[in-house]
């Protein structure tokens, strides 16, 4: 059963998307880039601020973020600005609330670990091990019960790589041409893939540039009015659709990569203390335990009461035992509402 | 074909990719492809005493697969970025693409969605959440049953069928129902199936029970259970049941019940719960001694003189080619590999292999898969749960019993729908993909959401509206067999050893295309019925996403008595070559409206105890 076909990855043709002050022409990915100089400030008095805006930012962050900002960079790929510039850009997709934000929970880090999973000296860091990490006990099947009994930790033991994986993982990383790809491979894909550290490191850069020809300071010293306009300037035509990946930017690579740092094992270097799947209200690996425990005893299952699997979530249950849904924000109900009419509009016919 | 293999540089030690006897050197079989259909006959050809070797060209998530003691826990994960993002044991698109279009005249270009398979040490049904209902009675005589019918009715017209039948090519099966009941009640024995007899009425005659009971339901099995009770076909409210699946519900063959952690089709289990063909059949074949098993070694060559295939060459974990001789071989690649292997391997006279049929490579099917949701107020967890637990056959178009076609009567017209088994489910668990890309890339970019980042974004995340309130249905529904389906070799385009790739060339017929049209009404009043506050209907494959998208592939090298008109024969050999057989979804006639893979294994095992003469 996979529900979600409708919108299977990457299938739908994307809108322009229209930021409130445009990006200037001569940013475009197709503009000669000469003409960086020649650009105009869009920003007014506000760029008066950018001596200090440094300062003033890393006042604002929490603790924990200056710490990583400061520390030594850990995966070795990025310099300190490169690295400061991707933290403010993954908490401009996912920023900090009540619950951490993106930089919080080690998505750069994330991004830096599969940039440098070639450079382990050993396995590269591709495939996370199996079967077990160490948060979940093993069942008691007397019983059926959650035992006391833990297994180690086996999903940070990276698996190794096959010939042909590690020919795809390098041309994904250092690029098709770096990996030794056949060249006729790349001429039926449509051109050679540009690897993810160059992808990177030169986007990296456009961003500050970008941020300093309109704004005067580099993405991370901007304050967080500034960023989001800055954001959406990148977003709207700064970076070259690559046909192969999909047709996506360097933005869309950058989200992407924000929402696995977020959300993955946390063995890839992200997810920090699980706490990305927590503030989705989910429990992430889960096996050995699982949600339905046998019992020799019983002959049958136990569930666990806090995680049920056939009944709502105890926290959607009234106090009279009838179903009460906790609401959802405004985007999830546009979500909801959006794909019901985009389903309409595509239409259940097959021609 | 061998000159054209390119070197690549990265090297492997070819000793660390053998499981099994590694002295054998002299092979009564080849097997190519260790999953439903190699696995199978791998186990029954060991098991009566013959030596067996098996090539497979994907890689090894069973450490320990072939030492007698217990049979350690697997490299398989709760792991969303492996599987779903960065595509373990699939099947790279740019180092072997395959290209689709959707009829002959048009170019074919490399397209991700036929290459949905796994590619790995057991196949990909430890990739599925392991479904196995049985085919009915009817599916393995439809032409004769169906033609039968409109003969009796006047005024019934069937696309495919009757004066419209040259559209289609639909036959009956060489043997019946009856005549592999006993392999079905084998394979559910082997693969342990849980189930629960009885409960779907629509099931043909078994010989006995399922060797387990059903497991723990999910609760978007449940609400939609409840959902079809209260929905009517002819007058009678619909029967959901357990859906059968080959996953332990209980100890079974020294491995543990499933504990439900959710992240089931799309996955490996990390605990050997699912009795996929590597730790049931290719296990057992291992420890026969009889068996050698060598993987990452891609075939890419029957060598053959036209009736007899002497050897086969493949290309090992080093990259070099090799060539390997036994006296018989066996195809179990699945069907597009299967017939691919047909086309790459020329006969003397510059043919194809097998193919004095002319049908290599036709009547390819995958099932028409049928995708009607809903959103649901409350929280659905679905990633605490299989991914199916309950189903219905009520539109599967037969009589309880699956003896005979069920007739619809609308006012004086009489028609016939054969859709087939639906599977009941929802997302979750897959936060990044089901949830995260589709709101900031799909309706983030659509601009009426403004989920593409910041803490739009986030509150989306947050409250997850497609991975944890979307739940359905899913119709696996029966395509028709096609002369003009079909796979052949793509006239440019190459895989990363230089050798031509498949072409996949698919089109719906009106068949489906009706069957569907007529239960959509009926899936969104079951989806209504279960709590819904909202239903849509997923666009068809054929129209967003190009190839089908069931990974339910049958077809391409059909079985039957008539050499003129089929490839392989009623026990599995081709019809033209005096040692090749195929034991995996190709041999299929018909697709039925059923997940195909317990069908996979009863085949194959009748194939491969008739070989044997037991």
């Amino acid at each position: 059963m996979k529900p979600l076909r409708l919108i299977a990855r990457r299938n739908l043709p994307s809108e322009g998307r229209r930021p409130p002050v445009p990006l200037p022409p001569e940013l475009h990915w197709q503009a000669n880039a000469d003409v960086w100089h020649a650009v105009k400030l869009h920003f007014g008095r506000r760029r008066f601020l950018q001596g200090l805006g440094v300062v003033l930012a890393a006042l604002a962050a929490p603790l924990g973020r200056i710490r990583r900002a400061g520390a030594a960079v850990p995966g070795g790929f990025f310099t300190h600005q490169e690295f400061i510039t991707l933290q403010a850009l993954c908490d401009q997709i996912i920023p900090p609330d009540h619950d951490p934000g993106a930089s919080d929970l080690g998505a750069p880090e994330y991004i830096e670990g599969l940039l440098t999973a070639f450079d382990t000296g050993g396995v590269p860091r591709i495939f996370a091990g199996g079967p077990f990490s160490d948060r979940n006990p093993f069942p008691d099947y007397t019983n059926g019960t959650p035992s006391t009994r833990f297994p180690r930790n086996s999903l940070k033991n990276f698996l190794p790589l096959s010939r042909l994986e590690e020919l795809e993982w390098r041309a994904q990383i250092f690029g098709s041409v770096a990996a030794g790809l056949p060249s006729f491979i790349d001429d039926q894909a449509g051109g050679s893939l540009i690897g993810l550290r160059d992808l990177y490191r030169t986007s990296l850069a456009k961003v500050d540039q970008v941020a300093t020809s309109v704004a005067n300071a580099p993405f991370a010293a901007l304050p967080d009015d500034e960023r989001t306009l800055v954001f959406q300037m990148l977003d709207s035509g700064a970076f070259k659709p690559d046909p192969r990946r999909g047709g996506m930017t360097f933005v869309d690579v950058l989200i992407e990569h924000t929402l696995e740092g977020c959300f993955a094992l946390p063995e890839y270097g992200g997810n920090a203390g699980t706490r990305g799947w927590q503030m989705l209200g989910l429990e992430g690996d889960n096996q050995p335990l699982g949600f339905s425990v046998f019992s020799f005893a019983k002959g049958d299952y136990n569930e666990r009461p806090d995680h049920p699997m056939t009944t709502p979530n105890p926290d959607e249950i009234g106090p009279d035992g009838s179903l009460r849904p906790l609401p959802l924000t405004a985007q999830g109900t546009a979500i909801e509402q959006t794909l019901v009419t985009l389903a309409q509009a595509l239409g259940a016919d097959c021609e | 074909m061998a000159s054209r293999i390119q070197p690549i540089r990265i090297r492997r030690r070819v000793e660390d990719h053998v499981l099994g006897n590694r002295s054998l050197f002299h092979f009564d079989f080849c097997v190519i492809g260790s999953g439903a259909g190699g696995g199978t006959a791998a186990h029954v050809l060991t098991a009566a005493g013959k030596t067996v070797l098996v090539l497979e060209a994907g890689d090894n998530s069973f450490p320990g697969l072939d030492d007698p003691s217990p049979l350690p826990f697997p490299l398989h994960s709760n792991d969303e970025i492996k599987y779903t993002i960065r595509n373990y044991i699939g099947q790279s698109p740019t180092l072997e693409p395959r290209t689709f279009r959707k009829q002959g005249s048009e170019e074919a270009t490399i397209h991700d969605n036929v290459n949905l398979l796994a590619k790995a040490v057991g196949g990909s049904f430890q990739h599925a959440d392991c479904k196995t209902p049985r085919f009915n009675a009817t599916d393995f005589r439809l032409k004769s049953t169906m033609e039968a019918l409109i003969a009796a009715n006047p005024g019934l017209s069937v696309p495919g069928f009757g004066a419209d039948s040259a559209s289609a090519n639909f036959a009956d099966w060489p043997f019946s129902y009856d005549d592999l009941e006993p392999f079905y009640a084998e394979a559910e024995e082997l693969y342990g199936v849980q189930g629960a007899a009885g409960a779907n009425i629509y099931e043909s005659r078994r010989s006995g029970p399922y060797p387990m009971p059903p497991g723990v339901s999910a609760y978007a099995g449940l609400l939609i259970s409840e959902g079809a009770r209260k929905t009517m076909l002819a007058g009678e409210p619909l029967n959901p049941h357990p859906y059968p699946a080959a996953i332990n519900s209980r100890f079974y063959d020294g491995r543990p019940p499933c504990v439900d952690c959710g992240l089931c089709s799309g996955w490996g289990c990390p605990n050997n719960s699912k009795n996929s063909p590597a730790v049931t059949t290719i296990r057992r074949a291992l420890l026969t001694g009889r068996c050698q098993l060598r993987f990452n070694s891609a075939v890419t060559r029957l060598v053959n003189d036209g009736g007899h295939v002497q050897a086969v060459e493949y290309v090992d974990p080093a990259g070099d080619v090799r060539t390997l001789t036994a006296d018989a071989f066996i195809l179990a690649a699945s069907p597009i590999e299967s017939a691919r292997l047909c086309y790459l391997s020329s006969t003397p006279s510059g043919g194809v292999l097998g193919n004095t049929s002319g049908q290599v490579g036709r009547n390819l099917m995958f099932h028409f898969q049928t995708n009607v949701d809903g959103f649901a107020p409350q929280r659905i967890h679905g990633q605490r749960s299989r991914a199916v637990s309950n189903g219905i056959t009520d539109f599967r178009g037969v009589e309880p019993g699956g003896e005979t076609i069920r007739i619809i009567r609308d006012g004086s017209n009489l028609n016939v729908y054969m859709g087939g088994i639906c599977e009941m489910g929802s997302a979750g668990g897959t936060p990044i993909t089901t949830d995260g890309s589709v709101y900031a890339f799909q309706i983030g970019q659509l601009g009426a959401t403004g989920t593409r980042s910041g803490l739009a974004l986030k509150n989306a995340m947050r409250d997850m509206p497609l991975g944890q309130h979307v739940f359905g249905l899913t119709m696996q529904a029966e395509d028709a067999p096609q002369l003009t389906n079909q796979v052949d070799l793509d006239p440019t385009v190459r895989d990363i050893f230089g050798v031509p790739v498949p072409r996949v060339t698919y089109r719906n017929h009106p068949y489906e295309q009706s069957a569907r049209q007529f239960y959509i009404p009926l899936l969104k009043q079951i989806v209504m019925n279960a709590g819904a506050t909202s239903v849509f209907v997923a666009p068809c494959d054929a129209k967003i996403a190009g190839p089908p998208t069931s990974a339910h592939i049958m077809g391409t090298l059909r079985m039957g008595d008539d050499p003129a008109v089929s490839v392989t024969n009623a026990q599995g050999r081709f019809h033209d070559v005096d040692n090749l057989y195929a034991t995996d979804g190709s041999v299929f006639v018909t697709s039925a409206g059923y997940n195909p893979t317990l069908t996979i294994f009863a085949v194959a095992l009748k194939i491969a105890h008739g070989i044997v003469g037991g």
